[in-house]
């Protein structure tokens, strides 16, 4: 049985019997499944502590979010008058519609939470650094994986809209009131982005061919980019530490091993796992759906999902009042502080001069400080997150968790 | 000389190339701004005023309330000036005094709104929360042929603006 399956797993990835290990390495650059992996790679770079896998774990999230995603679209109508009604008939009248709406979500939500991990372990591990590579342009690898994240966010919430229950009016409301209000051209955004000055099927449309067309595509071309800029620059970071060592003048020798089955196979054990997981959730924890959408009562309190609570947060405490001119706190907390974040964030990897010895490894003594300074901002965000999260109520005040009042009676 | 000119027309080649391109993408993101809005009119029929209750009457489709005192008549917008939610409706059951943005006085209802704790005074002042501006009045009218009571909602009036019913 192991020897037939060993046959079969020959036959799938190797083209020909390798003699040696020219031959073996050209077995994996000449399969078509296989030729963007590189013949062999550091066994250090495969090192589950090391990287935690959460690349791997975001592609696979993508990966089943586009399998469930096109599935779905055969089954969702982009129509405000029957949105509604074709997701509650994927709970109640599609046979295994509900694991496909539960896994497309919970998917959603992993990613956001993998690719933000994601972005943290690169950052801890200074791996935007090149070390002594004179090849690898790593920061640019980074700006891509901030714009990924990014447009995982606009996935998200493109895709939480669709439903048009109120949990999706409210968000798009909001969103595209922030939109709205930055000053001189929010307008025109909000108009071409809603297409018209109300939200109506016009919305609804652009949103949805935002989210299964436009967005995915450049995501998947990112993703693409992103891949293949890691063998460009000499595979992870990690390695960077062997070129550090032989320049001191130590004698080593990285252990090398083939791509398949090494890398091959821990990439499907990592997908496995993560659609394990995700099975597990959509199994037992059901996606909420709230009444369908209408303008005319808003939800009290209307929160948004986890990853925007702290953007919601913002906007509600950020409106400035100088004298008679008033910030509108949509454009403060909404645009302007996550646009100063972002950017921060997207340069950092260019003006980070810690020393070469600092790429590759975790909290490097060397980058303390922004260590440090990194901690504390996504404590902050996370913090935000948790606070809106249990202690706001009704109206947005501040309450203990346990000391919700009875919902005041909504006209 | 033969070269200048190889060179011109390249250039001209170039500049043709890319303002096609140019132009075809600047059509097509143009289509994308509507020339034509089917959209509910601005200019709304809400009923005859002599079903108007005494008070508060909230027109949902229209996102409004229409306030009634005597025979006075108002309108307030519901659509919350931070980022568009809808206001709720908060009555006190009576006369209430509140000091509000430094001034002492009586109030029978307020505007909270749920999404960012927005809080709007009875005159639709803002006094607490994000909100850039108060909430618009809308005037009101009686449409000559039908006597019913119409808002006009792409327009603004002050907050002491009041029509009276005859």
């Amino acid at each position: 049985m192991k020897e037939k399956l060993y046959q079969v797993w020959r036959a799938l990835v190797w083209t020909f019997d390798p003699s040696d290990r020219t031959e073996a390495g050209k077995a994996i650059t000449r399969n078509f499944w296989l030729h963007w992996f590189p013949p062999r790679m550091t066994k250090a770079s495969l090192s589950w502590s090391y990287s935690l896998w959460l690349g791997t774990i975001s592609a696979s999230l993508f990966l089943i979010l586009a399998v469930t995603g096109i599935i779905l679209m055969f089954l969702y109508v982009p129509s405000v008058e029957r949105a509604y009604q074709s997701i509650k008939d994927l709970e109640y009248a599609v046979s295994f519609g509900w694991i496909l709406r539960n896994m497309h979500r919970w998917s959603a939500h992993m990613m956001v939470a993998a690719v933000f991990l994601h972005m943290v372990r690169v950052f801890y591990t200074g791996a935007y650094k090149n070390g002594m590579s004179h090849m690898a342009r790593r920061e640019i690898n980074w700006l891509v994986g901030i714009i990924l994240l990014l447009l995982t966010l606009l996935l998200s919430f493109s895709g939480y809209l669709l439903p048009w229950d109120q949990l999706a009016i409210w968000a798009v409301t909001v969103g595209t009131q922030i939109a709205k209000s930055v000053p001189i051209i929010g307008d025109e955004i909000y108009f071409v982005l809603a297409g018209g000055t109300n939200l109506d099927q016009n919305a609804l449309i652009r949103f949805y061919t935002l989210h299964v067309i436009f967005l995915p595509v450049l995501t998947l071309i990112l993703i693409s980019y992103h891949m293949w800029r890691v063998r460009k620059d000499e595979g992870l970071a990690i390695t960077e530490q062997f070129n550090i060592a032989r320049k001191k003048g130590e004698a080593v020798q990285p252990e090398m091993v083939f791509s398949s089955p090494w890398a091959v196979r821990r990439i499907f054990l990592v997908f496995m796992g993560t659609l394990t997981w995700i099975l597990f959730l959509s199994v037992f924890l059901d996606s909420p759906l709230e009444e369908p959408a209408s303008l005319e009562w808003t939800p009290n309190p209307a929160k948004a999902p986890w990853y925007f609570l702290w953007l919601q947060e913002l906007i509600a405490i950020t409106t400035i009042r100088i004298g008679g001119i008033t910030i509108n706190g949509g454009f403060v907390g909404g645009v302007l502080i996550p646009g100063i974040i972002t950017t921060l964030l997207a340069v950092w990897a260019f003006i980070d001069k810690s020393p070469a010895e600092a790429t590759g490894v975790w909290f490097h003594k060397s980058r303390l400080v922004q260590n440090i300074v990194f901690t504390i901002l996504a404590l902050i965000i996370v913090g935000m997150i948790f606070f809106a999260m249990y202690f706001r109520g009704p109206y947005w005040e501040v309450y203990w968790p346990w000391a919700w009042p009875e919902l005041p009676e909504i006209i | 000389m033969k070269e200048k000119r190889r060179e011109f027309l390249k250039n001209l080649g170039r500049i043709a190339g890319y303002g096609v391109l140019g132009g075809l993408f600047a059509g097509f993101g143009r289509s994308l701004w509507p020339n034509i809005l089917y959209e509910p009119p601005k200019r709304v029929r809400l009923l005859d005023p002599k079903n108007l209750a005494e008070g508060m009457n909230y027109f949902p489709e229209q996102r409004l309330f229409v306030f009634k005192k005597g025979d006075e008549v108002w309108a307030i917008s519901a659509v919350c000036q931070h980022l568009g939610c809808t206001v709720n409706f908060v009555p006190f059951g009576g006369k209430v005094k509140k000091k509000i943005l430094g001034k002492e006085v009586e109030e029978e209802w307020e505007f909270h709104c749920p999404c960012h704790g927005s809080k709007y005074s009875q005159d639709g002042d803002i006094y607490e929360g994000p909100a850039p501006r108060g909430l618009p009045f809308h005037p009101l009218e009686i449409d000559p042929a039908t006597g019913y009571l119409v808002v006009d909602l792409s327009k603004e009036v002050k907050k002491d603006w009041r029509l009276k019913l005859s």
